[in-house]
């Protein structure tokens, strides 16, 4: 209880301030409204009723979020295509997926990073940089690409996650296969370990503080990226996001909105769970 | 796997693997030698390496220009379009991303101190913010334009809402960063609250900050970019890049995308070099 | 043996699906009554009966028709004629074989208190657009009206609009564009009266341009097998829009069936095909050379700025409509 009272107390007031915050917005709509019936412009007592359920409200109150939210995940089958599971389950496929290259591919960099000059030389400036295209300038034409050559939207969606969470992990990754002391290398060295041992046994032990750090940056990213590439596409909760968008349904935006802030923190929860365990069982536990 | 086979067997493949093995091997002699100019030419070399086979590439294989324009009309078409280019970077990037970068910061260390006195309140606030954090730009920025119109004003609040969390993240754990033995010698001095906080916590929590402004950076621009495929006015690089693949001017698409790749890269290199001004006594700066 | 007879009837049933040709099709926008015919086309069989095994991509905010069909991710794709000769002028060889729309459904919607009662009013009001190629047409009718567009005091200012009404909802634009089968009911939808609003037909104001319209690679096109498949999926798809425009509500019943994304509402749908029943009318697929020559010229008049700067030559046949029709 003692942990929760802080995050319920600040909770409370962002609702509150979000209540105030939707009466005053969709203020003006309702104001319009009246004026084109011909009616008097509603008292501030009557703003309440008439700004906190419209259809199209410009900031939609906290119950119509949670209800739509609540609509749109228990109370339709998952199978159905309005369903928000559905959609979160073809992000979250897309998001792994994304996530398990881009890592891989991550690794992989960090280890010729580390263990080749040159490779560090030309890999990693250009590796910033890459974070610095934007990618979802990149993604329609990356899309037209991957369709050109058969690829399933899911690989699409796949490429665009990895792209967004290797760098994390190479960033994290080399500074993590660099991390263990002078001493203990020359400790190696006088059992003169082969160098697949050092990497083996040393480095990437080593490494697995900075390996967590990194992949939970990374997961967040991948969805970000699996968001982004189904702008284009036709499932996923980027779709929504962008359907809620075209049809003026900014509950359906909210909504969509939530569910991958919650994806992405139970990702995160995830992933540092996992980071206890592994760690724990090495010792290495902090 | 005869397709495979018949990539591998053709001439134009054997052209491209030589030069990139020819390049791979410069790079790797280059990066035996110590001297300072070496730091600079081998990244160059790669990017070079890149550009030239992506230029032989599509011109050899035939690819369509709508597909993958070569890098030489990307080239030509920036350097026809620079006033058209200038005007988005200025629309974009100095109204839009700069604008919020800045606010964002600022409300972010202003709100890492103010909330530094109340662990009451961290431990609320962090949580949330971690939440708000998660939330996808891509459906922050519809609502943002919605609230704060079409022009630069929204692409900045979009900024605001990207930078801010990652930014007071590292104030609070720079503010935190300060020794026990650093804070007793200040309190030895009879150093009020705020003599403390402006003459040794906020030096020394320098390091983290910047760690945080650098990350900002690169966020600041593509929220900008981002912000700007939800409506804008006619100008701007989001709008352009969006606008230019519907009348299948790809070049143009990757003209905008360089200026934005040099313009995030500059503003890191820029934050970077202030970084090792004012955090010129930290171990990672020395070595 | 009942499943083993089940077993070989499906079996024999994929066999006879393989031998049809397949044929990609690309959306222009999402699936909505707008591609009617199509779906209903597929639905109905007329496909198969061609011998056809159709698969219909639809399309989205970020899906360029003349990319995809660049990338050889289709075989016909629905483009507007302005967007597929600006693609042609720079080297993609489109050719439009069939015009399904006789109509533009393109309007420009204006909130009455705006002040703008007529084209006059424009001047120094904010009008929104929503580019990605639907923006030659309105460049053109400002450029007729003598409005520039960047902003300067006596033109107008543009607004790249999203694909929502909001900008006129939150008066962030005096006029909005919108399409008679889409954005003007949502407009509607929102609680806006039909008597608070001022609307601009395309068609009307003598700017219109030829819209949903099927154009293939003219490369392609000269192998006989290709066009052969384009002459039966051009005799089907009209079928099914003959179809649509007879039945609208089970046309709309089926592109709901066919929505993947479970947005749409049956009750939208069934407007939308009926005012895009409207917009098919009167064609029966074959393009007019007269409804060509106006859209040709529209786009050559744009100023300083023309959509296209030469006459386009070879950009449509009538020799898929001629056999299709016959």
């Amino acid at each position: 209880m003692k942990r929760a009272l802080p995050i319920l107390t600040v909770l409370l007031i962002i609702v509150a301030v979000w209540y105030a915050a939707a009466v005053r917005m969709n203020a003006p709509w309702a104001y319009d409204q009246a004026a084109r019936a011909d009616q008097a412009a509603p008292s501030l007592m009557d703003l309440p009723g008439l700004t906190l359920d419209q259809d199209r409200p410009v900031l939609p109150s906290p119950h119509q979020v949670i209800a739509e939210l609540a609509r749109s995940t228990f109370g339709l089958a998952p199978s159905s295509k309005k369903s928000l599971i559905y959609h979160a389950w073809v992000t979250i496929s897309g998001t792994l997926l994304g996530f398990a290259m881009g890592t891989t591919l991550g690794v992989l960099l960090a280890v010729g990073i580390v263990y080749s000059r040159s490779m560090e030389m030309s890999v990693l400036p250009w590796a910033i940089a890459s974070q610095m295209v934007p990618i979802i300038a990149l993604a329609p034409m990356l899309a037209v690409v991957m369709n050109a050559v058969g690829a399933t939207p899911l690989m699409t969606k796949a490429v665009i996650s990895a792209y967004l969470s290797f760098f994390p992990v190479v960033v994290g990754m080399v500074k993590g296969l660099r991390s263990p002391e002078v001493m203990q290398l020359d400790l190696l060295q006088t059992y003169a370990a082969p160098g697949r041992a050092v990497f083996w046994k040393l480095r990437l032990p080593s490494s697995m503080p900075y390996f967590f750090a990194s992949v939970k940056v990374g997961i967040a990213a991948s969805l970000v990226g699996a968001i982004v590439a189904e702008l284009n596409q036709q499932a996923g909760l980027g779709a929504r996001l962008l359907q809620g968008s075209y049809y003026g349904q900014t509950t359906q935006i909210w909504a969509a909105l939530f569910l991958s802030a919650i994806l992405a923190a139970v990702l995160v929860m995830l992933a540092g769970r996992i980071e206890g365990r592994v760690l724990k069982r090495m010792g290495m536990a902090r | 796997m005869t397709l495979l086979l018949w990539i591998l067997l053709d001439p134009r493949m054997w052209w491209l693997l030589a030069f990139w093995a020819g390049a791979w091997l410069l790079n790797a002699e280059l990066a035996k030698k110590r001297a300072p100019w070496v730091r600079y030419v081998v990244p160059l070399v790669f990017g070079a390496t890149v550009l030239v086979l992506w230029q032989v590439g599509v011109t050899a294989y035939g690819v369509n220009k709508i597909i993958l324009p070569p890098p030489s009309d990307v080239l030509t078409r920036m350097s026809n379009s620079g006033p058209t280019l200038w005007a988005d970077l200025v629309q974009t990037f100095f109204k839009g991303a700069l604008s919020g970068y800045a606010i964002g910061c600022a409300t972010a260390v202003v709100t890492a101190i103010a909330i530094d006195r109340s662990p009451f309140l961290q431990a609320g606030l962090l949580p949330v913010g971690n939440f708000v954090a998660a939330l996808p730009i891509v459906g922050i920025a519809p609502i943002l334009v919605m609230w704060f119109g079409f022009d630069w004003q929204s692409k900045a609040a979009v900024v605001v809402v990207m930078v801010f969390f990652p930014v007071l993240v590292n104030t609070i754990a720079g503010l935190a960063a300060s020794d026990t033995m650093q804070r007793d010698l200040m309190a030895t001095y009879s150093a009020n609250y705020w003599q403390t906080l402006f003459k040794l916590r906020l030096p020394a929590a320098m390091p983290f900050i910047f760690n945080g402004l650098k990350i900002a950076t690169t966020l600041a621009l593509i929220g900008a970019i981002v912000a700007e495929f939800f409506g804008s006015p006619i100008v701007g690089m989001g709008f352009r890049i969006v606008a230019e693949v519907g009348r299948s001017n790809p070049d143009m698409v990757w003209a905008e995308i360089a200026v934005a790749a040099l313009a995030g890269s500059a503003f890191y290199g820029l934050v970077a070099l202030i970084e090792k001004r004012v955090t010129f006594w930290h171990p990672s700066q020395r070595n | 043996m009942k499943k083993l007879l089940t077993a070989a009837l499906f079996t024999a049933m994929a066999t006879t699906a393989q031998a049809a040709d397949d044929v990609t099709l690309q959306l222009k926008w999402v699936t909505q009554g707008q591609f009617a015919g199509y779906y209903v086309a597929a639905a109905k069989g007329y496909y198969e009966a061609e011998g056809l095994n159709v698969t219909i991509l639809p399309g989205g905010p970020d899906v360029a028709p003349t990319q995809v069909i660049a990338g050889g991710g289709a075989d016909v794709v629905i483009d507007w004629m302005p967007s597929a000769l600006a693609a042609r002028e720079k080297g993609l060889a489109l050719v439009n074989i069939a015009q399904p729309f006789k109509s533009s459904g393109m309007m420009l919607t204006c909130l009455k208190e705006s002040g703008v009662a007529t084209p006059a009013d424009f001047a120094d009001k904010t009008l929104g657009v929503w580019f990605g190629g639907n923006e030659y047409p309105f460049l053109n009718w400002m450029n007729k009206l003598g409005l520039k567009t960047d902003g300067s005091a006596g033109g107008v200012t543009v607004l790249k609009q999203g694909f929502n009404v909001d900008p006129l909802l939150q008066k962030q634009a005096a006029c909005i564009s919108t399409m008679t089968y889409n954005e003007y009911w949502q407009v509607i939808d929102a609680g806006v009266k039909p008597e608070d609003l001022v609307t601009f037909k395309y068609e009307d104001e003598g700017v219109a341009t030829l819209e949903d319209g099927l154009y293939v690679m003219e490369d392609k096109l000269k192998d006989p097998a290709f066009e052969d498949k384009m002459v039966r999926f051009v005799r089907a798809s009209m079928k099914g829009w003959k179809y649509a425009e007879a039945n609208g509500d089970e046309a709309a019943q089926i592109v709901i069936d066919n929505d993947a994304t479970g947005a749409q509402t049956i009750e939208d749908q069934k407007r939308m095909v009926a005012e895009i029943g409207k917009l098919t009318a009167g064609s029966n697929g074959a393009l007019d050379e007269a409804d060509y020559k106006r859209t040709v010229a529209a786009l050559m008049s744009g100023g300083s700025d023309p959509v296209i700067t030469k006459e386009p030559v070879g950009a449509w046949t009538h020799a898929v409509t001629d056999k299709a029709l016959q």
